[in-house]
């Protein structure tokens, strides 16, 4: 059986697709936590232009809404996305058509799921990400996904506080977006930090929790529900909650 | 800068308003402005109450020349006192909005004075907070009854959504509970609101306006007063189709003031819940409001409402998935508007076998004895056993399921309170 060990971006999955598409019980992944099973032959796949060129040409005769959903599946933080994603392309190139609706197919189950899941954090984290205001006037938002979604929540931040300079910092891929009101740039960063605040951000920070506090309804408790749309993960950054 | 103690004050008594939706606009930033709408509105923080925080819900001021009983901010009431300047309130609300704390403003007011100088103050709040400090987030602003007609109308064009709350489901209560407030005062402004702009609307060209991009919305407290279900939810009908609100709320009373006539406990949770459910099989389902509750009746506690309903009507049932119209699986329980679409698409495509709804995660528990795949029918032909069924099924999932009034109308399914 053949692994196909890709480097985690598109053009390199595309790549193993290539082959990977009719190698019938292969395996493609960009993890090197993946237990290999026995007698497994691996593949490190490096990306070729020309053939996740094909890859996609052919995609975007057959389907042209994968070029949009495996990108997003690959933002998936689990291990076995690009396999869900394989599945998902050995579908549409075996029925040479769209396969979106295809709502009882377990190919298309399994995509569906994974991408709104993608879909579904990007969305919480439009309202739970949390800046602060340096000293310098550049606000800092600094954030632990479960899947790679910085690309997916900038543009939603950049049309909102286009005068203001920013940098969203996803702590656990260790990069960040900096945005200086004219242009916007990723960079590959350390994990952690140092940001000098502003005078003023503590005594904000406070007018936040006094307000989150009072806006409850005490009388109603319900934390089960409160952990259910607001997970406990993500309240590390969230003022509110310390 | 505002101080703690005043935000408190100010805060505190405002959270009863249960909307925070802050959807439903679209308004872009501006050239050196900040912030926009998002059309699905975007939940900020949640509360140990379970609830959405989405706008900054805060009162210009508490000092009311009114008396409500219901309300701690009553004249007579002896409660400390705190009112907050247009600036302090703009300042406020950019700095939130600028760390991602929140959507927009949600500001409303205690008549202090007269009800024309209360106005004029939020407008002024208003009108600052989008020209000086050219803020193009979201704003929602309480009309304050009885106020001048002009100061509405002049309000609406700078705000996203507008709400004049009807608060007791009858005239009869309203006179009793809020003595200053009429029924005219509240649906007078409304109706105003909504023929403006609808004349908004039909402007062409470069005349055409933003005028209330998100609406009206208006909230109805719940057991503070006799009214059945059935009369509540023909009231909401009568606003939905005259007025075209977005949403009405339901607050389920929280006794915040002892008198003798009010009640002295909080409303359950679940009759609240019904409520919403109710509502929403009116609003995307095609329900009108007699065929749920008829005007003296209250929902059911043992099932959501869409279950009685077809309890009601098993002349109806049951239907085949594979070739049943829209409109018609719409109306089955357990199957809500994301399954219902999810089956017409994947049935072009395949025929649908029970396996097939299981896998798309189209909960058959309640369905099944509603439905047929293929001709499989595998309910049951006696009437009490779908009936107690759908009972046991309520019971377990019942403290699961108080989560409807909380969220915004957000796209997500997991939000969409399916029935
Ligand atoms: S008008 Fe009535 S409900 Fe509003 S603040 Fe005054 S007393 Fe309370």
């Amino acid at each position: 059986m053949n692994v196909y060990i890709t480097d985690g971006t598109e053009n390199c999955f595309y790549t193993a697709v290539f082959n990977a598409c009719t190698d019938k019980d292969c395996i493609v992944t960009s993890s090197c936590a993946v237990q290999l099973p026995l007698g497994a032959n691996v593949v490190a796949v490096t990306a070729d232009g020309e053939k996740c060129t094909r890859v996609k040409k052919k995609l975007n005769e057959y389907a042209p809404h994968a070029l949009k959903d495996i990108p997003l599946l690959l933002r998936r933080g689990c291990a076995n996305k690009e396999q869900t994603a394989l599945e998902y392309i050995r579908l549409i190139m075996e029925k040479k058509a769209p396969v979106k609706d295809m709502l009882s197919h377990p190919a298309v189950i399994a995509a569906t799921e994974e991408m709104r899941k993608v879909t579904l954090e990007a969305h919480r984290f439009t309202g739970f990400l949390r800046f602060m205001e340096g000293s310098g006037g550049i606000f800092y938002a600094p954030f632990e996904p479960d899947n790679d979604i910085l690309e997916l929540i900038l543009p939603h931040f950049i049309r909102r506080l286009k005068n203001q300079p920013f940098v969203i910092h996803d702590t656990i891929r260790g990069k960040a977006a900096l945005y200086n009101m004219r242009e916007c740039a990723i960079v590959h960063t350390d994990k952690k930090v140092n940001v000098v605040l502003s005078d003023c951000e503590d005594a904000f920070q406070k007018l936040w929790k006094e307000y989150y506090e009072s806006v409850n309804i005490a009388q109603r408790p319900h934390e089960k529900q409160m952990k259910g749309y607001m997970p406990v993960r993500y309240w590390k950054y969230m003022p509110e909650k310390h | 800068m505002i101080d703690a103690e005043r935000l408190k004050i100010l805060t505190e008594s405002a959270k009863y308003d249960v909307s925070c939706s802050s959807s439903g606009s679209r308004r872009a930033n501006t050239k050196g402005g900040i912030g926009n709408a998002s059309v699905g509105g975007i939940c900020h923080s949640f509360t140990p109450d379970g609830r959405c925080i989405s706008l900054l819900k805060i009162l210009m001021s508490n000092r009311c020349s009114y008396n409500c009983l219901y309300c701690p901010n009553r004249a007579e009431a002896d409660v400390p006192r705190a009112s907050a300047t247009p600036d302090e309130l703009c300042e406020l609300v950019i700095a939130f909005y600028k760390r991602n704390y929140i959507e927009g403003l949600f500001l409303s007011s205690a008549v202090e004075g007269s009800p024309d100088r209360t106005m004029e103050r939020m407008l002024d709040t208003v009108i600052r907070l989008r020209k000086v400090y050219r803020f193009n987030g979201y704003i929602h602003l309480k009309g304050i009854p009885m106020a001048d007609r002009a100061l509405v109308s002049r309000a609406a064009q700078y705000v996203d959504r507008m709400s004049y709350n009807v608060e007791l489901p009858s005239e009869k209560s309203l006179r009793l509970l809020a003595p200053q407030k009429t029924k005219e005062s509240v649906l007078l402004p409304m109706k105003q609101l909504f023929l403006e702009k609808k004349a908004a609307g039909e402007e062409k060209g470069k005349n055409r306006k933003i005028f209330l991009p998100a609406g009206q919305t208006t909230q109805l407290i719940v057991g503070a007063s006799p009214e059945s279900d059935g009369q509540i939810l023909k009231l909401s009908e009568a606003m939905y189709r005259r007025f075209s609100l977005k949403r009405v709320y339901y607050s389920s009373y929280v006794p915040v003031v002892r008198h003798s006539l009010l009640p002295d406990r909080c409303t359950g949770l679940l009759r609240e819940h019904r409520l919403y459910q109710a509502d929403w099989l009116m609003r995307f389902y095609g329900f009108d409001a007699d065929e749920i509750a008829k005007e003296g009746e209250n929902l059911p506690e043992e099932y959501d409402p869409k279950c009685a309903w077809a309890l009601r009507n098993m002349q109806f049932f049951p239907v085949e998935i594979n070739t049943a119209p829209l409109e018609k699986l719409l109306r089955v329980p357990g199957i809500g508007t994301l399954g219902a679409y999810k089956i017409i698409k994947a049935r072009k495509f395949a025929k649908l076998d029970f396996s097939d709804l299981a896998k798309m995660r189209i909960v058959l528990k309640r369905a099944k004895f509603f439905i047929t795949c293929g001709g499989k029918f595998y309910g049951s032909d006696n009437y009490d056993t779908v009936k107690t069924a759908l009972m046991l099924e309520e019971r377990s999932e019942k403290y699961e399921q108080l989560s409807l009034f909380s969220t915004p109308e957000t796209s997500l399914s997991v939000h969409t309170g399916q029935l």
